[in-house]
């Protein structure tokens, strides 16, 4: 009760939300942590569509034959579900969202590099998913996200919106990713060396990279496609002359570096779950911070083994397929040092922490599946069959959906200044772990039996693993309502949150208000200690709760804190 | 000794006229051997040389790059790297295109075909029997068959 | 050498005095000074160039792929084109990103009426580019020269015989030359829209050696619009 009531007390009354109050004040806001926000809210949507799309892909599957709908509207509900996914939520999703209202705070600045073309990034968003969704819904558009022509080139017109829209998006994506890389090199504040940026600050920064050069190569893509469709310039469309396998080339030069966009940041949260909730700073920090450059840099060097069936050649299909192999040591370097890094520590078990177990979970399964798929003559069994989709599931979904999940709950009291119910928040995690497990694991089985992607039927003999699955995804769905729920009900009747609920040793926490001050920080914050050093932190900030913000004020201190922070 | 200044050294106008100049030159000189000279396959990667010097001029020293901050440098070079990996790594597809197709006599199926010919020719020799060439007919339908049914 | 600097701080100290504080007028708030801001600005411009060479390099990958695969059609297709127009148009550019060097060597040494002349001079040669692209394009269209369906080459001129371009592949060649040429040219427009901004600008006497920022990234940008052509001359033109 004292430290609630201290807490109310310390936190200043004018903050980044309630400095101004007017709904223009937000659209032309080019505070970083505004436009978070927006992301946050505007994701959400997306993220909702995309949803109930999946679910209703699943509930076709739920028997053989036609359930709920026909083969042309399935081609239609899957092809929709995987582009708002993907090119609406995905991409953006983590560096947009806790990108934009963590990266600055970790790095002890005011605000991004180029603030106005951070909120011009957000509107340019907002017009490629305005474009994407008149064109799915206004079109039939049977694709599947990836484009491929022949089908691109002799769908209906309605692909134009698309690629011109995905276009347009890049530009958003782009904007982001020269903003942050400008930030991270320029607005480090004093003593912020980068051997003491977050590892959050390493894994945004390596998917800015990727994202400045990748993003480009879809955009002339979609130029392309779109004059081959407009003009018939015979470049992609085997009808014409053209190659359709070079498109195959184009698209995964962007689309398989755009896996690393949406999986890195995940990396980078789950670093920041890891420390603070076993107390030790993250064992191998350099190896880690440097293992995500590594693969971003690796991540542009093994797009063929996207089509290692699309009749390319067997050259580039054996280099591809060895370098696919070495992106599994980075990665592996990263996991490895996870696990240490709990070993021996003083594990908390809250929220944010076991999302960070479950995406170690996920993410491994995902990532093992996905070093198999790299096998050349393993994936000419299991191309294009649900073990594929399962694979990039437990990635992007078990990896990015469940990491970012998990940051939200971390940042949920620095965004919103309001803690969320511990207990309701747990037992969606439960759920989201169990429900994602159910609905996955048996399309591993499925796959590995045969049962082809993109098809709206199926035999007798997988049923049963497709009615799990169905089963499974409605539990995932209804673990996400009560994430949603929990946040709503946060919002409304949340305890209001200390400085530093986590006794976290990153700037945003030790040196910030929850919610922070328009500026983000009283005073620019000097660095003298890394992002991880949880006992420089518990010593100069002594958690007396007079100290004003930045003060650790923990719900249950974890054993190693001082016992001055509980008193 | 200016590094905190890097953005703002002066280049000074005799090199910028200087680079002018040779730019020019390099244009002619780009015109002349790839209109006038006769270097057969070499014609191409001469004018894509020149082009690279005449790009590494204007980097240079137009754009400063000489003077400017170093990371600034390997940001452009990271750039120039990456159009050479999209461009190579595409190459070892397009220009190989196709290697597998020499091998697609040799499907295990089709082998083990072959062979059984040419063992049922071996006995036909051994026993003294005529070679029927017809007999072979039914065999290659039977293969056609069975590739329609991989269609399906 | 040693002039450089010293002239820049001598400069921004005699002439804007007044603004030349703690924190003058151009700083933002959110950047401690003003080599932090124009550091920077121009980081985030060569970040965005190399966006520029990569969405470039896409069709510079087709080109290659397609010149390997018919390398003599695309030799052929490419005596369509009239080198001498290509050769006159590389010229322009090259002189144009001159003096755009030449506006930023002036606006350093705080010359306001240089920078106008110079950017003036600019705009001029970057529509001069336009108009003889202008006159290229119209040469091959009347002839039935386009980008992808519509390629149809018809028609005898200055003792070209069209016809016997009509030859598998050569709507590829074209198709890659209309649509690298047409976006590089869309570039050259966006380049003298900022040009024509940056002109209004230096006539109000915003710019000084404190502060061209602009100046700077849009001669940066305009630097490699003329890079793009550099290569686009010889592998279209010539060989």
């Amino acid at each position: 009760m004292s430290q609630t009531a201290s807490a109310v007390h310390h936190s200043p009354k004018e903050n980044y939300l309630n400095h101004q109050k007017t709904v223009w004040s937000w659209m032309s806001t080019v505070d970083h942590k505004r436009i978070g926000v927006m992301y946050l809210v505007t994701l959400a949507v997306m993220f909702f569509i995309g949803g109930m799309l999946a679910l209703l892909v699943r509930l076709e599957l739920l028997t053989p034959g036609v359930t709920i709908m026909g083969p042309d509207t399935y081609n239609q509900v899957f092809t929709m579900h995987g582009i708002v996914m993907v090119f609406l939520f995905l991409v953006p999703s983590i560096p947009a969202i806790l990108g934009n209202f963590v990266l600055p705070m970790h790095l002890g600045a005011i605000d991004v590099a180029f603030p106005r073309l951070n909120l011009a990034s957000y509107y340019v968003y907002l017009a490629g998913g305005a474009l994407v969704l008149f064109g799915l819904f206004a079109g039939e558009i049977d694709t599947g996200w990836t484009f491929y022509t022949p089908y691109s080139s002799s769908a209906s017109s309605a692909v134009l919106f698309l690629t011109s829209a995905v276009f347009v998006a890049g530009f958003s994506s782009i904007f982001t990713g020269i903003n942050f890389i400008v930030t991270i090199h320029k607005m480090r504040a004093p003593g912020l060396t980068w051997n003491r940026l977050s590892l959050f600050t390493w894994s945004i920064y390596a998917t800015s990279i990727v994202q400045v050069l990748a993003t480009p190569v879809i955009g002339i893509t979609m130029v392309l496609l779109f004059f081959e469709k407009m003009l018939h310039i015979g470049i992609f469309d085997p009808a014409l002359g053209g190659d359709p396998v070079l498109f195959q080339h184009f698209f995964w030069f962007y689309s398989h570096p755009a896996v690393y966009i949406m999986i890195l940041p995940a990396f980078g949260v789950v670093s920041e779950l890891i420390a603070p909730f076993c107390r030790q700073p993250i064992s191998g920090y350099k190896f880690v911070a440097l293992s995500s450059v590594a693969i971003a840099f690796l991540g542009f060097l093994v797009w063929g083994h996207h089509m290692f069936v699309s009749g390319q050649s067997v050259v580039s299909s054996v280099i591809f397929s060895l370098i696919t192999y070495f992106i599994g040591i980075p990665t592996g370097v990263k996991v490895l040092n996870w696990v240490t890094t709990m070993y021996k520590g003083s594990i908390w078990l809250k929220t944010p922490f076991l999302y960070a177990l479950s995406f170690l979970f996920l993410f491994t399964i995902g990532g093992l599946t996905g070093i198999m798929l790299g096998v050349l003559a393993i994936d000419i069994h299991l191309h294009d069959t649900y073990f594929v989709v399962s694979h990039f599931h437990y990635v992007m979904m078990g990896g990015t959906v469940v990491a970012a999940i998990g940051g939200l709950h971390y940042w949920w009291p620095k965004i919103t200044g309001k803690m969320y119910d511990e207990v309701s928040a747990k037992i969606a995690c439960g759920l989201i772990f169990v429900g994602f497990n159910l609905t996955f694991f048996p399309q591993l089985i499925l796959g590995s039996q045969g049962m082809p992607r993109r098809y709206h039927d199926y035999v007798e003999a997988f049923a049963g693993l497709h009615m799990a699955s169905t089963i499974g995804s409605w539990v995932l769905a209804l673990g996400l309502f009560v994430v949603l729920g929990c946040f709503v009900h946060s919002l409304r009747r949340g305890k209001p949150a200390p400085s530093n609920p986590w006794g976290a040793a990153t700037l945003e926490w030790t040196n910030a208000t929850s919610p922070p001050s328009p500026h983000n920080f009283v005073t620019s914050p000097i660095v003298t200690h890394g992002p991880y050093d949880f006992d420089a932190v518990e010593e100069i900030f002594s958690g007396d709760g007079a100290s004003g913000d930045g003060s650790v004020q923990m719900d249950q201190p974890p054993s190693v804190a001082p016992s001055s922070s509980a008193s | 000794m200016a590094d905190g200044h890097h953005g703002h050294h002066i280049v000074p106008l005799k090199i910028l006229w200087g680079v002018f100049g040779g730019l020019i030159f390099l244009t002619i000189i780009t015109v002349i051997t790839a209109k006038q000279v006769d270097l057969g396959p070499l014609n191409l990667p001469l004018a894509l040389v020149i082009a690279g010097t005449k790009a590494t001029l204007v980097v240079t020293f137009f754009m400063a790059l000489k003077w400017d901050n170093r990371v600034n440098l390997l940001i452009f070079s990271l750039g120039f790297i990456f159009v050479i990996v999209f461009l190579s790594f595409t190459l070892f597809d397009t220009s190989f295109r196709g290697d597998m197709s020499n091998a697609e006599e040799n499907y295990i199926s089709d082998q083990e075909r072959i062979e059984q010919q040419l063992l049922e020719r071996q006995e036909r020799l051994e026993q003294g029997l005529p070679l029927d060439v017809e007999e072979e007919e039914p065999a290659d339908a039977g293969h056609g068959d069975d590739h329609g049914d991989d269609g399906h | 050498m040693s002039t450089t600097i010293a002239s820049t701080e001598h400069d921004t100290q005699g002439g804007h005095g007044a603004s030349h504080d703690d924190h003058p007028a151009f700083l933002q708030h959110h950047f401690v000074n003003a080599d932090q801001q124009f550091d920077a600005a121009k980081m985030g411009m060569w970040l965005f160039l190399i966006t520029e060479i990569l969405l470039f390099s896409g069709m510079f990958v087709a080109y290659t792929v397609y010149r390997a695969w018919h390398p003599e059609v695309f030799l052929e297709a490419s005596t369509l084109l009239d080198w001498k127009l290509g050769g006159l148009n590389t010229l322009v550019l090259l002189a144009s990103s001159l003096t755009v060097a030449l506006s930023i060597h002036y606006i350093q040494k705080g010359n306001q009426a240089a920078l106008f002349w110079n950017l003036l001079i600019t705009i001029l040669l970057a529509c001069v580019f336009l108009v003889v692209k202008y006159f290229e394009y119209m040469a091959k269209f009347e002839h039935g020269i386009f980008a992808g369906e519509g390629f149809d080459p018809h028609g005898v001129s200055h003792g070209v015989d069209y016809a016997k371009y009509n030859i598998p592949y050569a709507k590829q060649f074209f198709s890659i030359y209309f649509i690298m040429t047409g976006i590089h040219g869309f570039h050259v427009i966006v380049g003298i829209i900022l040009m024509t901004w940056l002109l209004v600008k230096a006539r109000l006497g915003h710019f000084s050696a404190a502060w061209y920022t602009p100046v700077e990234l849009t001669g940066l940008y305009w630097h490699i619009v003329d890079i793009i052509w550099i290569f686009l001359f010889p592998l279209m033109y010539l060989i």
